[in-house]
C-alpha cells in the first residue's frame, strides 16, 4: 500500500484573501498558502476557483501554470464546476509529479466530470452521491456502480475513480457517522481508491475542537481503507495523525524521525 | 489470493435485478467476495464465472510432492510477508555418459548430517539420459536404489523413459521429459507410473503453452524446467515463472521450478554454490548440482535452514548439554536460552576462545534472552529446574556462567543453587573470549 | 492464452554513488528495478566487488590466500596485489588491528598505511574500523582528512558516531559516508534521515545494513535488505534510496566453517574451500537480497562472485 494521499484545501474561493487573488491574479496570497501547505506534508493541492463563469478557463490555466512553475509541478486537484475551466486547466498541465485530478463528479448531474477526466487521463473524485444525500449504503452502492461502470466504459482505470463517501457533519447526523466509516471499508474491500472532505464532520464546531475530530475521524477512516482526503495541512495534529497512521499500516517504515518527514 | 469484488462484478450481468436479495449486483459481488453469500445466489451467473471463481480460491502454486519430498505450495514472494513453506531440494546430477557415476552416487551420500533437528542431505538424484539406452536403465536403477531419495529421470525420449519408469517402479520418480514434441506420450507415461511430469521449452511463452497444454489432458502434477542456455535466462525464468504465479494468480506457472546449476557452471564447483545461494532465495524449487561437498554444503543447507525458517516462529535448538572445545565433566557451565541465533554467535564466541566449557541450552520458547526473561521464560526457578534435573547429575564443575543481561537472577539463583558458585558473564557474545580467557 | 510478461518495474530509482576518481572510480546503485533483476529493466551500475585487506595482514590465513600475498610488508604492497585481481573494483582497509583491546595501533600508523596504499593503486578506496566507536570516529576523520580528494567511503558512522563522522568524513573533507545499523529496518532509515539532516547528501550516503554468515541468523538480513528495496522503490521512500555495501569477508571467514581445521574435522575436508564457499555463498545471497557492493576476500570468492555478476547482467 502506498502512503496516504493528502490534497491541502485551502486554495479556495470561499477564503476571501484567495478570492482577491483569484480575481486579481496576484500570484503572492496564492504563492504563500501553496507553500505552508506543502511544507507541512501536502502531497496535492486543490484549486478551488468557484464557478468563474467566463473566466474560468484563463484563470485556471494561470493558476495551474503559476503552482507548477513555482513548486517543481506540484501535482493539483482542479475543482470548480466549470467543466472549460477544467480543460483549459488540464491543457497546460504537467503530469511529472502525478496526474490531475478533476473535482468532482457524481453520479447525478455531475456525471459527464467522469467522462471528462475519462478523455484527458485525469484522476476523477466521484462523489457517491445523487440528488440529496443517499439515504443508506445500498443507495451509496448503486450511486457508486454507476460512476464505476461510467468510468470503464470510457476506457478509465479502476484505481483513477476515487469515491468520496460524502462525510456528514457530526452535529446533526451523529447517527450516521458509522454508516459513512463502513462505507469506505466497503470500497477499500473492493480494491478502489477513495478520498473526501474529512473535516465537514466538524463544521459548526469550535475551533480548538476541530483538529481533535479531525485527527479522530483520520484515524478511524484509515483503518477502514481511506486512501486520501481534502484536508486543511496545516493542522499539525492531523498531520501527525496521518503520519503515524501510515506507520501502523505499514505504508511506511518507522524511524524516530518519522513526523519530520 | 481470492477475487476482489470488482473482479467478481466484471463478470456479473449488471442489472441490478435484486433477485438475489440485494438492490445492485455491486453490493452483491461485494457480499461475494467476503464469503457472505453464495454466488449461486445470483440466477443469471454464467457457467464459466462460477467455475472461475471456485479456481480463483485455489492457491496460487500448487504443492507438488515426490516421494516424502514437497516442493511449491508457496503464497508470497518475500518471506517476511508470510513465510516460505517448502524448502529448495538438492539433486546431484548423473549420466550415462560419465565415466564415475558409481562414484558420484557414492559421494552424494557422504554429506548426511543434523542441524538445528534438520537432515541435510541431498534429497534427489538427477539421472540424465546421454543417448546410451542400456546404461542409462542401469544408471536409473542404480539411483533408485540410493535408499530415500528421489529420482529425476531426465529423458525425452519416451521409450527410453517407459522402460527406466518400468526398472524404477516403486521409486519416488520426476519424468523430467515432456516436449512440444513428445508432450502426448510423456503425459500418458507419467500418469501410468503416477510420476511427477517436468516441462522443458526453449523459452517462457512455449513453456507457458505446453503446460498450458498439459493441463489441459488434465495432468496438474507438474514441475517447470528453468532455461538451461544462461544462468541470465535460468534467474529469469525461476523469478518470472513464481511471480506469475504469486503476484497475477496465474495458475498456469503455478509449479516448482527445477534449476540446474550443473548444467549452468558445468565443472565450476563454486559458481555452482554461488547459483545454489541466489536460487534458494529466488524460486528455485529443486536446484541440480554436480555434486555436493561439505564446503557447498554447511553455507548452503545453513542458509537454506535460516531463509525457510517462518518468521513468526523462531528457530530453536534442543535444550541440553552441549560441550565445547573439549569440554569434560569438569569443565566450567555457561547458561543461555535455545534461540538458535543466540547459540550460535554464543557457542561461536566460546569456540574461538578455545577454553573447554559445558555450555547449557535452557528452553526459553525459542525467545532471545532478554525477552525470554521479560516473558518469564528465564527465571531463576526456570534456571535452578533446569541445572538441578538436568546438569547436576552429568557435570562436576559446579561454576555457572549466567548471561550478563540477566545479572539480576543472580542472587536467586545462587540461593535456590546453594552448592554452585554463580558467576555473571559479559553482556554481549564478543565480550565471552576475554571473559572465558581470563576466567580460566 | 499467451504467457503475459509484466516487468516490475518502479518510477522510484535507488541513488547511484560515486566512490573514488578518475578512469578507476565506480559508481553503485541507480537501478530502478529488485536486486539483479536485468530481465525486468537495465541495471544502471553492475554490483561491485571489493578486496579486503587486513593491517593485521595474512600471516594466520588459509595457505593459498597467504601465498596470494607472499612477500609483501606492507598495506600498500598488499593493496598492489590486490588491485590485479579479476573482477576486484575497489580497495577496503580493514584496519582490525587498530582495537585498543587488539593490537592497538596508532590511528597515526592506520593513516598512514592509508596513505601509502593511496599512493600506490588508483582503486577507489574503502576504510574500515575496529568496531570501538571512539577509535574509528579518530580513524574516520584523520583518513578522510588525509585522502582529501580522494573521494574515499568511510564505513561506516553508527548511531553513537554519526555526528562526528558524518560532519568530518561527509561535511569537511566531502567524503561518502557509510550508515551502519545491524539489521535494524528502522535504525537503517533513521541513520540516513540523521545523516541527511546533518548537511550530508543523499547521494553521499551507503547503506551498510549489517550481515552474518549463511547459516546464522542470515534470515534476519534477507527480510532487512530485501524490505528496505521494497520501502525504496515500491514505496518510494527517499530516506531508503542509498546503495547498499555489504562487508561479507569478516563475517564468513570467522565462522567454525570457516576456520575448523582439517585435522579437527577431517570429514568437512580442506579448509580454504570452506572459507571460499561461505565466503561465496553469503556474497551471493546479499547480493540477491540487495546488495549494491560486496567486500570479499579471497581472490578465488571474488573471481566466482564476478562471474555470477557478469552473467546476470
Amino acid at each position: 500500500m502506498g502512503k496516504f494521499i493528502t490534497i491541502g484545501e485551502r486554495l479556495s474561493t470561499t477564503a476571501p484573501a484567495v478570492n482577491k487573488a483569484f480575481l486579481e491574479r496576484d500570484p503572492e496570497p496564492i504563492l504563500a498558502r501553496a507553500k505552508q501547505q506543502l511544507d507541512a506534508g501536502a502531497t496535492y493541492l486543490d484549486v478551488n476557483i468557484g464557478p468563474a463563469e467566463g473566466y474560468g478557463p484563463e484563470l485556471m490555466k494561470w493558476a495551474v501554470q503559476l503552482l507548477q512553475s513555482n513548486f517543481d509541478n506540484v501535482p493539483l486537484a482542479l475543482d470548480t464546476s466549470n467543466k472549460d475551466a477544467i480543460e483549459a486547466g488540464i491543457s497546460v498541465y504537467n503530469r511529472a509529479k502525478g496526474k490531475p485530478i478533476v473535482n468532482s463528479a457524481d453520479a447525478a448531474g455531475r456525471i459527464e466530470y467522469v467522462d471528462l477526466a475519462a478523455a484527458n487521463d485525469a484522476i476523477v473524485i466521484a462523489l457517491c452521491n445523487g440528488e440529496g444525500i443517499a439515504a443508506d449504503n445500498d443507495e451509496r452502492m448503486g450511486y457508486l456502480q454507476t460512476l464505476l461502470e461510467r468510468g470503464m466504459e470510457h476506457g478509465m482505470s479502476e484505481e483513477d475513480l476515487w469515491f468520496d463517501p460524502l462525510f456528514l457533519v457530526v452535529k446533526g447526523m451523529q447517527d450516521k457517522q458509522m454508516e459513512v466509516l463502513e462505507f469506505i471499508k466497503m470500497i477499500s474491500d473492493m480494491g478502489l481508491n477513495s478520498t473526501g472532505g474529512l473535516s465537514n464532520n466538524s463544521n459548526g464546531m469550535p475551533k480548538n475542537i476541530r483538529p481533535i475530530m479531525d485527527s479522530a475521524l483520520v484515524a478511524m477512516c484509515m483503518m477502514q481503507g481511506l486512501t486520501s482526503a481534502i484536508v486543511n495541512p496545516n493542522d499539525l495534529r492531523l498531520m501527525e495523525t496521518i503520519k503515524s497512521c501510515d506507520v501502523f499500516k505499514n505504508n511506511t517504515l518507522y524511524a524516530d524521525s518519522y513526523l519530520e518527514l | 489470493m481470492a477475487l476482489k469484488g470488482l473482479d467478481i462484478f466484471k463478470m456479473s450481468p449488471k442489472t441490478n435485478c435484486k433477485e438475489c436479495g440485494v438492490p445492485t449486483c455491486m453490493a452483491f459481488c461485494m457480499k461475494v467476495a467476503q464469503g457472505a453469500l453464495p454466488i449461486e445466489k445470483c440466477p443469471h451467473m454464467g457457467a464459466d464465472v462460477i467455475a472461475k471463481l471456485s479456481e480463483a480460491t485455489a492457491p496460487p502454486m500448487k504443492t507438488i510432492q515426490v516421494g516424502d519430498f514437497k516442493m511449491g505450495g508457496e503464497t508470497v514472494l518475500a518471506r517476511h510477508e508470510k513465510t516460505f513453506v517448502s524448502k529448495n531440494l538438492y539433486a546431484v546430477s548423473v549420466s550415462d555418459s560419465m565415466e564415475n557415476a558409481d562414484q558420484v552416487l557414492a559421494d552424494l551420500q557422504k554429506v548426511d548430517y543434523e542441524r538445528i533437528g534438520e537432515r541435510m542431505f541431498v534429497e534427489m538424484v538427477f539421472v540424465t539420459y546421454a543417448g546410451n539406452k542400456d546404461a542409462y536403465i542401469e544408471l536409473a536403477k542404480k539411483a533408485a536404489a540410493v535408499p530415500g531419495r528421489a529420482i529425476i529421470l531426465d529423458v525425452n525420449c519416451p521409450t527410453c523413459a517407459k522402460e527406466a519408469l518400468e526398472a524404477t517402479k516403486g521409486a519416488a520418480v520426476i519424468l523430467n521429459g515432456a516436449t512440444a514434441e513428445n508432450v502426448e506420450e510423456m503425459n500418458a507415461l507419467a500418469t501410468e507410473y503416477k510420476a511427477v511430469l517436468g516441462v522443458k521449452a526453449e523459452n517462457l511463452d512455449a513453456l507457458y503453452d505446453l503446460t498450458a497444454k498439459i493441463e489441459g489432458m488434465g495432468n496438474k502434477n507438474l514441475v517447470l524446467n528453468a532455461s538451461t542456455e544462461s544462468i541470465k535466462a535460468a534467474f529469469a525464468d525461476a523469478v518470472q515463472i513464481r511471480r506469475a504465479a504469486i503476484k497475477n494468480t496465474d495458475r498456469t506457472f503455478g509449479y516448482p521450478v527445477i534449476v540446474n546449476a550443473a548444467a549452468l557452471a558445468a565443472g565450476d564447483q563454486a559458481l555452482q554454490a554461488a547459483l545454489a545461494s541466489i536460487f534458494t532465495l529466488k524460486y528455485g524449487s529443486i536446484i541440480v548440482m554436480e555434486g555436493m561437498s561439505y564446503a557447498q554444503a554447511l553455507p548452503l543447507y545453513g542458509l537454506r535452514q535460516n531463509v525457510f525458517t517462518d518468521p513468526q516462529k523462531p528457530m530453536k535448538v534442543e535444550p541440553g548439554i552441549y560441550p565445547l572445545n573439549g569440554a569434560d565433566e569438569n569443565a566450567v557451565c555457561a547458561i543461555t536460552v535455545d534461540f538458535a541465533l543466540t547459540y550460535f554467535v554464543v557457542s561461536g564466541e566460546m569456540e574461538r576462545s578455545g577454553v573447554p566449557v559445558n555450555l547449557l541450552i535452557s528452553d526459553a520458547g525459542g525467545y532471545s534472552v532478554l525477552t525470554a526473561w521479560a516473558a518469564g521464560k528465564l527465571s531463576a526457578t526456570s534456571i535452578a529446574k533446569f541445572v538441578t534435573e538436568n546438569v547436576a547429575d552429568k557435570v562436576k564443575s559446579r561454576t555457572l556462567i549466567l548471561p550478563g543481561k540477566v545479572a539480576v537472577l543472580k542472587g536467586e539463583v545462587q540461593d535456590k543453587l546453594p552448592d554452585w558458585n554463580v558467576v555473571v558473564g559479559p553482556n554481549e557474545a564478543v565480550q565471552l573470549v576475554q571473559f572465558l580467557k581470563d576466567y580460566k | 492464452m499467451p504467457f503475459k510478461k509484466t516487468p516490475q518495474t518502479f518510477s522510484a530509482a535507488i541513488k547511484a554513488v560515486e566512490i573514488g576518481t578518475g578512469d578507476k572510480a565506480i559508481t553503485i546503485g541507480g537501478e530502478n528495478v529488485l536486486p539483479l533483476y536485468s530481465f525486468d529493466a537495465e541495471i544502471a551500475n553492475a554490483p561491485k566487488i571489493g578486496v579486503e585487506i587486513l593491517d593485521t595482514g595474512f600471516e594466520n590465513a588459509p595457505a593459498g590466500l597467504k601465498a596470494f600475498y607472499e612477500g609483501c610488508t606492507s598495506m600498500a604492497d598488499m593493496a598492489k596485489k590486490a588491485a590485479t585481481i579479476e573482477g576486484a573494483s575497489f580497495i577496503c582497509l580493514h584496519f582490525e588491528g587498530a582495537d585498543p583491546n587488539g593490537a592497538d595501533r596508532s590511528v597515526d600508523e592506520c593513516v598512514a598505511d592509508a596513505k601509502a596504499v593511496a599512493e600506490a593503486v588508483d582503486l577507489p578506496i574503502v576504510i574500515m574500523g575496529c568496531k570501538n566507536n571512539e577509535k574509528d570516529s579518530d580513524l574516520f576523520n584523520k583518513c578522510s582528512e588525509a585522502l582529501q580528494g580522494k573521494n574515499i567511503l568511510v564505513l561506516a558512522a553508527k548511531e553513537e558516531t554519526y555526528k562526528a563522522v558524518g560532519a568530518s568524513a561527509g561535511l569537511a573533507y566531502g567524503q561518502k559516508v557509510g550508515a551502519e545499523s545491524s539489521v535494524d529496518i528502522n535504525l537503517a532509515k533513521q541513520l540516513n534521515v540523521l545523516l541527511t539532516q546533518l548537511g550530508v547528501k543523499q547521494d553521499s550516503i551507503v547503506m551498510h545494513v549489517g550481515t552474518a554468515a549463511a547459516g546464522y541468523g542470515f534470515e534476519y538480513v534477507v527480510s532487512t535488505m530485501e524490505r528496505i528495496r521494497l520501502a525504496a522503490l515500491g514505496q518510494n521512500d527517499n530516506t531508503l534510496q542509498m546503495p547498499v555495501m555489504t562487508p561479507v569477508a569478516s563475517e564468513a571467514w570467522n565462522v567454525k566453517e570457516a576456520i575448523a581445521s582439517e585435522a579437527d574435522m577431517p570429514e568437512w575436508g580442506d579448509v580454504e574451500t570452506r572459507g571460499i564457499d561461505m565466503e561465496v555463498v553469503t556474497a551471493s545471497a546479499v547480493l540477491a537480497a540487495g546488495t549494491n557492493a560486496v567486500i570479499l576476500r579471497h581472490p578465488q570468492s571474488i573471481a566466482t562472485v564476478s562471474k555470477l555478476i557478469n552473467a546476470l547482467m
